[in-house]
């Protein structure tokens, strides 16, 4: 413990409350942007979707459990694996579950307020760090143990190599000139001694602009 | 006039969330000591890209393209703002001027000022153009770079995270295997399942069977049992087993607001 103070405010337990409280306040936000002008919400078009049928009158109830019931896994997951998955907490939950909660009760003020939902969602952000923080001291914190943590990130890092080759293959699945052109970019990078999945991004877009893929 | 307002409202919005998004992103490197936040799969991303700020520079653009095409159609910027753009930008950035990853991505300080100049940049652009983009960089986005995301995150993330479980101990390996099945048939996909695996496993190692690890099984417990419940992974395991599944059941499900499908 003595050595994580040391490192200072943006490697403390309640500075993670604190960017918890502005991610969210942002999402919440970019939620309310799509509520006004149909725009800006943090999420992918299938779980946007889910909100955009209750605002279109057929009911919140889908929104509000899926989002809700990531938003709970993931508050205990976080604490226990290290990493708070934006995705399913905030982005889904926070982004789109509570908002459905909300319009679901009839509550639309925090949705149709710029500031009003910048601080819903600031307050909700700071109250899920806060549990987050809590739950870590009470497990993984109290503990002299590091939990594996040279394994995780030796996985972590391990995995990350496969992404250049990955997208070689996905790239010559696609079409023959975006595959050329990614197996040429990944050679070239490889030869400089960059990580190969730039190159063969690169050598995808480029290859894939003048040779656009057949859409079937 | 709305499109002034969108702006501005998007420079804010911008602004918080990469604020958040960098520090979170930064912190995960130093997980699980410091809380960090962000996902496996961004983490896994960042390490691919080995701190060359080329190749950070474009994994993100390739997302930004897709991202852009879903705002213009659905008004929906995806996760991948969160998830890849803005965290592999600020690091392109940062490692721009120096390539030493300790003092720039590990750095939740200088990522969070960089990941708000990104996000101010990025979220504005993609809310206030109405225009389309390439029809042709579009494609390359969606059949090279999500199908090759998608293989990352299921099965190779899986495969790597189980290997490093089964070649830690005997303990770790067991227990990373079982977690790890339990969660990709409740959550979908291994990897929690098989990091509480390592960490109950390491953790057993270490101290034995104390008041801490005992509190951790019991919250994973809770997890899976929870989990389960709000994916209905309950009623579809009754389903595959051809039993009935009771009306309490059902009931139950509906007070939480998700109707079982019979």
């Amino acid at each position: 413990m003595n050595e994580l103070q040391a490192k200072g405010f943006w490697y403390s337990e309640w500075a993670f409350a604190l960017f918890v409280a502005c991610l969210s306040s942002g999402i919440f936000a970019g939620t309310h942007l799509y509520y006004v002008y149909h725009v800006g919400a943090f999420n992918d078009i299938a779980i946007v979707a889910m909100l955009e049928a209750g605002i279109k009158g057929g009911g919140y109830g889908a929104a509000a459990a899926f989002g809700a019931s990531f938003l709970f896994a993931r508050i205990l997951e976080g604490p226990l694996v290290g990493i708070l998955d934006i995705g399913g907490s905030l982005q889904t939950g926070i982004g789109i579950g509570v908002p459905a909660l909300m319009l679901g009760a009839g509550f639309t003020a925090p949705l149709i307020s710029f500031p009003l939902a910048l601080t819903t969602g600031a307050v909700l952000g700071l109250a899920i760090g806060t549990v987050i923080i809590l739950i870590r001291k009470f497990t993984i914190n109290s503990v002299n143990s590091t939990f594996g943590a040279d394994v995780m990130m030796g996985a972590g890092n391990a995995a990350g190599r496969y992404l250049g080759p990955l997208i070689v293959i996905s790239a010559i699945m696609a079409s023959i000139p975006v595959g050329i052109g990614a197996t040429a970019g990944a050679a070239i990078f490889y030869y400089f001694n960059k990580p190969i999945a730039g190159g063969a991004i690169i050598g995808a877009m480029v290859l894939g602009a003048i040779f656009p893929i057949p859409t079937q | 006039m709305v499109t002034i307002i969108i702006v501005l409202k998007s420079i804010v919005i911008g602004a918080l969330v990469g604020f958040g998004v960098g520090a979170g992103a930064a912190r995960m490197f130093h997980a699980p000591n410091v809380q960090g936040m962000g996902a496996f799969r961004t983490f896994g991303e960042l390490n691919a890209c080995a701190g060359d700020p080329i190749s950070h520079f474009s994994f993100g653009l390739g997302f930004l393209f897709n991202s852009w095409a879903s705002v213009v159609g659905a008004g929906a910027l995806t996760q991948d703002v969160d998830h890849r753009v803005i965290p592999n930008w600020a690091a392109a950035i940062l490692l721009w001027k120096n390539k030493n990853v300790e003092e720039t991505l590990h750095n939740p300080k200088r990522m969070a000022f960089a990941g708000a100049l990104v996000g101010v940049v990025v979220v504005t652009l993609l809310n206030s153009t109405a225009t389309a983009i390439p029809q042709s960089m579009q494609l390359v986005a969606t059949k090279v770079l999500v199908p090759a995301a998608n293989w990352l995150i299921n099965p190779i993330m899986p495969i790597v995270f189980w290997m490093a479980a089964l070649d830690a101990g005997k303990r770790t390996g067991i227990w990373g295997t079982v977690l790890g099945g339990m969660s990709h048939l409740v959550m979908g996909n291994a990897v929690p399942g098989i990091v509480l695996g390592i960490l109950i496993g390491k953790g057993l190692d270490d101290s034995g069977w104390n008041r801490i690890t005992k509190t951790m099984v019991v919250a994973v417990a809770l997890l899976f049992v929870l989990s389960g419940f709000f994916r209905a992974f309950d009623v579809a395991l009754l389903k595959s087993l051809q039993v009935e599944i009771p009306q309490w059941l059902v009931e139950l499900h509906e007070t939480f607001g998700s109707a079982v499908k019979k």
